[in-house]
């Protein structure tokens, strides 16, 4: 590269820039408003006493919230909790969400009935899903009726959210079913990306549709995938609407995850000091966490 | 012409002494159910139109919320003049000093005409921060046609009421009854408040108690004392041997159509249950264990130190208070009357009347929610104990859970020191 060269690009770069900027500032502004100064607000709130309504005034206590942390038991069983759940939805949503975009991705008449069909849950409030399921698993609900006739009435009925065993698995599956049609959508914009002329060289060279997808379909997938395992895994340590509307965290807390305990601290026990010292904590798991996924599948990315 | 314009101008200037010397104040309330919300505006309507020295700005926030709202404007120091607020959460807000004590308004008279439940409530710290137009009544709705089939005893009156064996032996009789499935019903899948409202009478009928109420300084030994174990384990028990549905399909549909004869609920369940069972529909009190308790509480009005215009909020509250307003609002949700002269006037409560009996438990065995600021500590400690318990958890092991969040609470909150 010569230095005429150098120069010129430099120059494309600053342009860039500065056309960027206008574009970056909304956003930067809202992100700034409602995620950067509430992190450095609840960071400094960690090492306080501050209550939500008190006429006490807050004074620094230093790390003794922190401290306070190490001996709550019911933290480090949400924080279990909270991995368990991202090492069984992650994979299964992503695989099951590829599963899908192929499926809706052939030609065929209807696929954009069924992209609407899955697609639906993920509009859906989960509140309302929530609601709504909770009746679908009640044991005289309407899930242990279908598994009774299916099984010519020899289905014992199973009360599956207050079983301590069972209720977790429970609330993922309907996480996952959920949540799927997001990331369905997004791998589904990646195969549309894949240039038709490589499976056609596929197909010239006799590769079967197996071979096609192991060679083409998931590595030119690989960027997609990425994004999709990162951000289903921080939605999923997000976990709240469901277990609080469906089990409250409970039976016996098999079901507490981090969000519920935040929650219970800070607004309903009203201990906002300490409900701060937990957030910055799973603030930087989830960071150490997306850092670690992110040298482990390290992204492709075309050189601009 | 000069005339005419003279005199619009003197008129002009009187309309803007008036207007200028009528003062608005704000109010909030929760927008519960549909027919309390329609008193509420009407009355505000009424007021308004009544008088013009004081106009009313009534805003309605959605129940769910109500309290973290609150919660907000209180910090934000935006709270309105006057606002409504769950009974056992006017402590915490009496204690952070975002109430105004309505002692001065009070004149003896009228203080010994309320209720002593409505006044236990509302009294933090020795003043009274809350009134309630109404309070709410908790004890067993029975169906008569089942009971009498089971030869079962219906008390008439508090005093009359099942000591413990006799309840025991009703729920045993009842479960033999071919067309019942369990014999009470106790909503254990309506959790939240309800748990610590509805459920704690139990645990003071033991004897237990969800804090220590000379000194709101400890649970230790009363929620997980001896008292508190065998509540916890006779509770977890009725669920255990099936005489309690421990995880209901609706909030009351088995009652309502006649296959739990039992039901242990509030003074709401008065006009579904009449329209479901008619003449079957008992009123049965909460009945006499070691110490005979039920529940009480309900919603209560506050002026807040945030208004600049108490004696024109009090005005307000005044007319809430007003016995004909008072029953034109139990009339509309069902709800027990907080005032003796109000209670005369309806047909639902007064003596005789078919709910009376929720007004003799006001008046002798209701036992309020621990009033102490550290009440959304307790509160969520035993929501989450009985839904444990329900689930069938060991007893000892989740009431000393609930005792260790409770004194948690209190030691880091220098145990509610009085300011």
């Amino acid at each position: 590269m010569n230095k005429a060269e150098k120069s010129r690009k430099m120059s494309y770069k600053q342009r860039g820039l500065k056309q960027a900027l206008p574009f970056l500032l909304p956003a930067s502004i809202l992100l700034f408003v409602f995620l950067i100064i509430p992190f450095f607000f609840a960071f400094y709130l960690s090492f306080t006493n501050t209550r939500l309504i008190s006429p006490i005034p807050p004074r620094f206590v230093g790390f003794s919230n922190y401290v306070r942390m190490l001996g709550d038991d019911l933290f480090g069983k949400a924080l279990l909790n909270n991995f368990y759940f991202v090492a069984i939805v992650v994979p299964l949503q992503t695989i099951f969400a590829l599963f899908l975009a192929i499926l809706v991705n052939q030609k065929i008449k209807g696929s954009t009935t069924f992209r609407t069909i899955y697609f639906l849950p993920t509009v859906t409030t989960m509140v309302v899903v929530a609601v709504i399921w909770t009746f679908l698993y009640h044991p005289e609900g309407t899930i242990n009726a279908i598994l009774s006739f299916i099984t010519f009435g020899n289905w014992e009925p199973i009360d599956f959210l207050s079983t301590e065993r069972i209720a977790f698995p429970t609330i993922m599956f309907l996480s996952i079913w959920q949540g799927v049609g997001f990331q369905m959508l997004i791998f589904l914009a990646g195969l549309q990306e894949i240039p038709e002329s490589l499976y056609e060289a596929a197909t010239i060279d006799g590769a079967n549709k197996w071979k096609q997808f192991i060679y083409i379909t998931l590595p030119q997938l690989k960027n997609t995938s990425i994004f999709v395992i990162i951000s289903t895994t921080i939605l999923a340590f997000k976990l709240f609407d469901q277990v609080y509307i469906m089990t409250s965290g409970g039976p016996n807390y098999s079901t507490y995850t981090v969000m519920l305990h935040i929650y219970n601290q800070g607004f309903r026990m009203q201990n906002v000091g300490y409900a701060s010292s937990l957030t910055v904590i799973f603030f930087l798991i989830i960071l150490g966490v997306s850092l670690i996924q992110r040298i482990l599948l390290r992204e492709e990315r075309e050189v601009f | 012409m000069k005339k005419v314009v003279s005199i619009l101008f003197v008129l002009l200037i009187f309309l803007g002494i008036s207007v200028f010397s009528q003062v608005e104040i704000t109010m909030w309330f929760h927008s519960g159910r549909g027919e309390e919300r329609e008193v509420i505006e009407d009355q505000v309507k009424r007021f308004n139109a009544m008088q013009n020295e004081v106009k009313v700005v009534a805003v309605q926030l959605p129940e769910g919320s109500y309290n973290d709202q609150v919660n907000a404007a209180a910090l934000a120091g935006d709270l309105p003049d006057i606002l409504d607020l769950d009974g056992p959460f006017v402590s915490n807000y009496a204690w952070a000093g975002y109430l105004r004590p309505l002692d001065e308004f009070m004149p003896s008279e009228l203080k010994e005409d309320f209720l002593p439940s409505i006044i236990a409530q509302g009294t933090y710290n020795g003043k009274i921060y809350a009134l309630g137009t109404f309070d709410s009544g908790l004890a067993l709705w029975g169906n008569k046609a089942l009971l009498e089939k089971a030869n079962v005893r219906i008390p008439k009156n508090v005093e009359d009421a099942w000591t413990f064996t006799e309840f025991m032996d009703v729920l045993r009789r009842l479960k033999e009854l071919p067309e019942v499935t369990y014999s009470l019903d106790l909503k254990a899948n309506d959790r939240g408040e309800w748990y610590t409202y509805g459920l704690s009478p139990f645990f003071q009928g033991f004897g237990a108690d969800l804090i220590d109420r000379e000194t709101y300084m400890s649970a230790e030994g009363v929620l997980n004392g001896p008292e508190a174990v065998a509540a916890a384990s006779w509770l977890q028990a009725l669920f255990e041997q099936g005489f309690v549905n421990s995880n209901p399909p609706g909030y009351n549909v088995e009652f309502l159509n006649g296959e739990i004869p039992l039901e242990w609920a509030g003074h709401w369940e008065y006009p579904q249950g009449k329209g479901a069972l008619g003449d079957d529909l008992v009123l049965i009190p909460a009945p006499k264990f070691f110490k005979h308790v039920s529940g009480m509480g309900s919603w209560a009005w506050a002026i807040t130190t945030n208004s600049k215009n108490p004696e024109a909020s009090w005005k307000f509250l005044e007319f809430l208070l007003k016995p004909e307003e008072i029953v034109k609002m139990s009339n509309a949700n069902g709800a027990v009357p907080s005032r003796y002269s109000a209670i005369e006037l309806s047909e639902l409560y007064k003596e005789g009347g078919p709910l009376n009996i929720y007004v003799q438990q006001l008046n002798t065995i209701a036992l309020p929610r621990p009033v102490t600021p550290g009440y959304p500590a307790i509160t969520l400690a035993f929501q989450d104990m009985i839904g444990n318990l329900i689930r069938g958890v060991d007893v000892q092991e989740i009431l000393d859970r609930a005792v260790r969040v409770i004194d948690q609470d209190i030691e880091s909150n220098q145990g509610y020191p009085i300011y």
